[in-house]
């Protein structure tokens, strides 16, 4: 089952890193972490911050947008292609395809986040501000990129890349907003409201978890409970995300 | 159906139309910024609360306060807008600082232009107490926020108590200490500054820290011993009526326990006919 899930991931990552949308946002990214060093010449103070600051955010960013925009079609263009048909033809569960799918944007991603985490210390190495903590927080963005990356190919499995892309970006904002449920929670007088905020900050995907840039950034310690327990949701939530698309898929019809 | 040939010069013909497009749409940006300038509605006013901006970073609030930061040392750089005071607080107080609560520059950046440029020290000390309730950790803006009493408010009791919260802090600078221990001094508590001074001179380790203290100390128990010796000469001619012949007398009759000696151990002069005690040297710092 792994050679087989291997043999899909690895030919997902050679696809991927065809695709030009890929150099386009690695570029991106490239060049906003450079114009960080620029924009530091305007401010007092705080020159280092802006860099950091600037860095995270645009491999935040970029990683998002490379899980959305190649993960929507993962599975569905597949499917336009009928190329699908010829996989699912040979000995491959379904599951297996759509697991191998995700390992792959997963590779994928991996090797974009170290390019732009690369290039990032570079440029803290010139001006001599590295610092390791910086590697924690761009690990747990790694781990954000991965849920987005199980969402997308969840919304994959069930609609259009337009839609997917939709639904997978509303999510993403969702992720970064459950706070605000939770201070909704607390105002409301009706006992089923604060239920339903409740029930739903739990359900949906806390993306907040995975955010500890402004702590790097400002030399707060962070424990290492705290990376674990994100470790621990990202493998319970994304597994859960995983296998409803394979649950998914398994049943679509493919004509 | 045929495919239509390229006309000759197609080419050229449209790069040029681009050209002029693009000429005419910057030439219609410049209008558009005239009219937005002379419509009087201030650029600020369309920048909503850090809170509802906080909502809407996503995650990047500390990229979109650096960036507003940044905009806002360009902003108070220019000197044509005349009314950019009306707006300091609403940037570094309700956008800045509630997008990154832990960003320290603008609190200490937002303070300084709202001393010395917009002269409103209040309004700057209301932004550091934000800071320093923000954070506790950071003895830097209780300092700012005592060194603007001294320097700027000349108010030197507040200066002490934002002095004294920096010292909580672990890791605060030395300098703290002597200005926490001066500012007693110039507020006129006097006994106070002594007892600060002499702290320092003796905990320190630093050989230029423990002279500076040891001036202070030096001078500062002249003016303490004096005003004691004064104040009991005072107690004792109300009285007795009468001047004592020697300093030793106020002991005796009671007003004051024992005599106290200048730095250097010796006795203080004292004028029968005018009544007054002095020190036999010359204070050090001279104040």
């Amino acid at each position: 089952m792994l050679a087989r899930i291997n043999a899909i991931a690895l030919n997902t990552f050679r696809e991927a890193i065809r695709h030009r949308i890929l150099y386009l946002l690695l570029i991106f990214a490239v060049v906003m972490i450079s114009f960080a060093q620029i924009l530091s010449l305007l401010t007092v103070g705080s020159e280092e911050k802006v860099i950091k600051d600037f860095g995270l955010a645009s491999i935040d960013l970029f990683g998002v947008l490379t899980a959305v925009f190649i993960g929507i079609g993962l599975v569905s263009r597949e499917i336009e292609r009928r190329t699908v048909y010829t996989l699912l033809t040979k000995p491959l569960h379904r599951f297996e395809f759509v697991l191998g799918k995700f390992a792959g944007l997963a590779i994928t991603l991996l090797v974009n986040t170290g390019v732009m985490t690369l290039w990032f210390f570079l440029v803290l190495l010139i001006k001599g501000m590295l610092d390791g903590a910086l590697v924690i927080a761009i690990l747990l963005l790694f781990f954000q990129f991965l849920l987005i990356t199980a969402l997308a190919v969840l919304f994959s499995c069930l609609s259009t890349p337009i839609l997917a892309s939709v639904l997978t970006l509303a999510l993403y904002v969702v992720g970064h907003l459950l706070w605000s449920l939770d201070l909704l929670a607390a105002r409301l007088t009706s006992a089923s409201g604060r239920a339903l905020c409740r029930a739903l900050y739990f359900v949906l995907p806390n993306l907040g978890n995975f955010d500890i840039k402004g702590e790097v950034v400002h030399g707060v310690a962070i424990g290492g409970s705290r990376v674990g327990w994100a470790s621990l949701y990202l493998v319970l939530y994304g597994s859960a995300v995983l296998w409803t698309a394979c649950a998914i898929f398994e049943r679509k019809e493919l004509q | 159906m045929k495919p239509v040939a390229a006309a000759p010069g197609g080419r050229g013909r449209m790069a040029l139309c681009a050209v002029v497009a693009l000429l005419l749409a910057v030439l219609v940006q410049t209008r558009i910024e005239g009219n937005r300038r002379s419509s009087g509605v201030h650029p600020i006013l369309y920048l909503p609360s850090g809170k509802y901006l906080r909502v809407m970073a996503l995650g990047f609030d500390g990229l979109l306060a650096d960036v507003l930061y940044l905009w806002s040392i360009q902003y108070y750089s220019n000197y044509d807008i005349r009314d950019r005071y009306n707006y300091l607080e609403q940037i570094y107080d309700q956008v800045i600082t509630e997008l990154d609560p832990h960003y320290l520059d603008p609190y200490l950046v937002g303070a300084l232009i709202m001393t010395s440029e917009a002269r409103q020290p209040e309004m700057a000390l209301r932004l550091l107490d934000k800071g320093v309730a923000r954070n506790p950790d950071q003895w830097i803006v209780a300092f700012e926020a005592g060194f603007l009493c001294y320097n700027d408010l000349h108010d030197y009791k507040r200066a002490a108590g934002y002095f004294e919260k920096a010292l909580r802090v672990p890791g605060v600078h030395p300098l703290v200490r002597r200005l926490y221990a001066e500012m007693y001094n110039r507020a006129g508590d006097k006994r106070t500054s002594l007892k600060e001074w002499s702290e320092i001179y003796e905990t320190s380790t630093d050989d230029y820290v423990r002279n500076v203290a040891w001036n202070h100390v030096h001078d500062l128990k002249v003016d303490v011993d004096v005003a004691e010796l004064s104040d009991a000469l005072a107690r004792f001619r109300a009285r007795e009526g009468r001047p004592p012949r020697v300093l030793q007398e106020i002991v005796a009759a009671g007003v004051l326990g024992s005599l106290p000696r200048d730095p250097e151990e010796r006795d203080y002069l004292y004028d029968e006919s005018s009544g007054e005690v002095r020190y036999r040297g010359s204070l050090v710092l001279g104040r």
